[in-house]
């Protein structure tokens, strides 16, 4: 293949073990890449170049010797920069954590090692993850590669993942998502991510946001190649009492490209009703799609999801103060202003509030479990609007006018509310050629089967296959 | 309809004191917009019927 940085991990494994391609070639070609075209995106934070070259080397040999780690044997990816890395440091996109340097990796960051994927650097965020547009004063604003003019968010807060893999940059890379901070830039960048259940993947060493809100998963260009990331990274973790002791499925043995019978639920109001007509239309087009092929699709409502801004915004507000407290104190003028004000805000959240808010959790979790008692997966946009320009503070949807920041987490918010796996995958394009994305929740721990959704519909489109412009 | 939440800085400033933060009178205002927001938002969740559901996190069966 000439364009080794357009290959999927799935391929770019298969091209490896069987010796068509060295690791080490798929290294420099994505070196190459990031060389050519991250002065302009801002995805990387930090590039690990000899690092990555020297792991390829080793990998390299390790086939040489018949010794091949799994599917993901020399691969590249590239994780937020909130993920600790052992000896690279770890900036959670601030300047507080600007020179740490942390001596382990993170449980998921050692998973994909041992599964033989290799780092190529660690990627821009909006600072500690707390914003969905995907801005960084610290390190510079992350660029959607589907604006030539380069003045759009990626949408965050896993900006540079949504940059680098849309890019070519990296092949996959790992987000984390409290409010939809995989799913957002997935669906602004054209590209593929999952937010799977609370509980099946370690948030070990990775930074937090809320602790009861976050989650971390994959982002790459397909379903399957989250499949392969999800399979490497799920599981029990002793060092995160939240992960699951229920057994890891192979996910890749999922994607059967079969929709015949599957009972999708399209979310109508508070969804894809207040969507823009654009992102409207392109998913119920994608719904139509699955019905041709075979799924059985109906309506339905969510209607306590009026509740869950005011209720997640009471919980992401005071677990993150909880967090920052101490540097709040003593390095408040460290923090760039918009994380410094939402990080304010948490203190004049009382005891009651945040109980009462979990409460409505509670309601919420249960009713999206009711409508998927009756359907295999539910479908929504991912995003109600597509990428805006940076430094845009309002839009318009269907039933008012709205920020950009709630508008960017209100459809994908719920989920990570009710704790449900998530999708978001492109759909389509608007008239002015940004990305759309529908999302695809699941029941909790069947993350297999929203996987095979995904790519049964990437299987029948191509909307995944193509290429921003300024890439 | 509930009425809207007022709260001047002077109250801000004691509720931010308990959790150990000296803010400026400048910080507290531009704040208070944002957490009068809030509040209201908060309060409306008084509202709801949530019966004797108890409080959740994340954690489903292990």
């Amino acid at each position: 293949m000439s364009e080794l940085f357009w290959a999927s991990m799935a391929d770019l494994g298969r091209m490896i073990a069987t010796k068509e391609v060295s690791p080490v070639e798929v290294i420099r070609a994505h070196l190459d890449r990031i060389a050519a075209l991250d002065a302009k995106l801002r995805a990387f934070i930090t590039v690990c170049a000899d690092a990555a070259l020297q792991a390829a080397r080793g990998a390299e040999a390790d086939l040489m010797a018949g010794k091949v780690a799994g599917p993901l044997h020399g691969v590249p990816w590239a994780p937020k920069d909130l993920y600790s890395t052992k000896g690279v440091r770890t900036t959670g996109g601030s300047k507080i954590l600007a020179d740490s340097v942390p001596r382990a990796d993170a449980t998921v960051v050692a998973r994909l090692g041992a599964a033989g994927a290799i780092v190529l650097g660690k990627l821009n965020m909006h600072e500690f993850a707390y914003g969905p547009e995907g801005l960084n004063a610290h390190y510079g604003d992350a660029r959607n590669p589907w604006d030539a003019g380069a003045h759009r968010i990626t949408g965050g807060s896993s900006s540079g993942s949504g940059a680098a893999v849309a890019a070519g940059l990296a092949p996959g890379s790992l987000g984390s998502d409290t409010g939809g901070s995989i799913r957002i830039p997935a669906s602004l960048c054209g590209i593929t991510g999952l937010k799977p259940t609370y509980g099946r993947v370690s948030r070990a060493g990775v930074l937090p946001l809320a602790w009861s809100m976050d989650h971390v998963g994959p982002m790459t260009r397909t379903a399957r190649d989250c499949a392969l990331i999800l399979h490497a990274i799920a599981g029990y973790d002793p060092a995160d009492p939240t992960t699951s002791v229920l057994p890891v499925p192979d996910y890749t043995a999922a994607l059967t490209g079969d929709m015949k019978g599957l009972r999708v639920g399209l979310l109508r109001a508070h969804f894809t009703d207040v969507a823009a007509p654009d992102v409207r239309a392109s998913v119920e087009a994608a719904a139509k799609q699955l019905e041709r092929a075979g799924a059985i699709v109906d309506e339905v409502n969510l209607a306590q999801v009026i509740h869950v801004a005011a209720a997640s915004s009471a919980i992401v507000a005071s677990e993150a103060l909880a967090y920052h407290a101490a540097w709040m104190r003593s390095r408040a003028q460290d923090y760039q202003p918009d994380v410094r004000e939402r990080l304010r805000v948490g203190a004049f959240i009382s005891g009651t509030h945040y109980v009462r808010a979990q409460q409505v959790r509670a309601l919420v979790s249960r009713e999206v479990d009711e409508a998927l008692a009756k359907r295999d997966v539910l479908l929504a946009p991912a995003t109600p609007i597509p990428a805006t320009i940076l430094g845009e503070r309002q839009t318009t949807l269907a039933d008012g006018k709205s920020d950009v920041r709630s508008a960017l987490i209100r459809l994908t918010r719920p989920f990570n509310f009710s704790g449900h796996p998530a999708c978001a995958a492109p759909c389509g394009f608007t008239g002015s050629g940004l990305p759309i994305g529908l999302q695809i929740v699941g029941r909790p721990f069947d993350e297999a089967t929203v996987l095979r959704v995904v790519d049964a519909y990437q299987r029948l489109t191509d909307w995944h296959t193509r290429r921003p412009p300024s890439a | 309809m509930l009425a809207p939440v007022e709260i001047d800085v002077e109250t801000l400033r004691r509720m931010a004191a308990l959790g150990g933060f000296a803010w400026t009178d400048a910080e507290l205002e531009s704040l208070r917009p944002a957490v009068e927001r809030l509040l209201e938002m908060l309060e409306r969740l008084e509202a709801v019927p949530i019966g004797e559901l108890e409080p959740t996190t994340q954690y489903r069966v292990l």
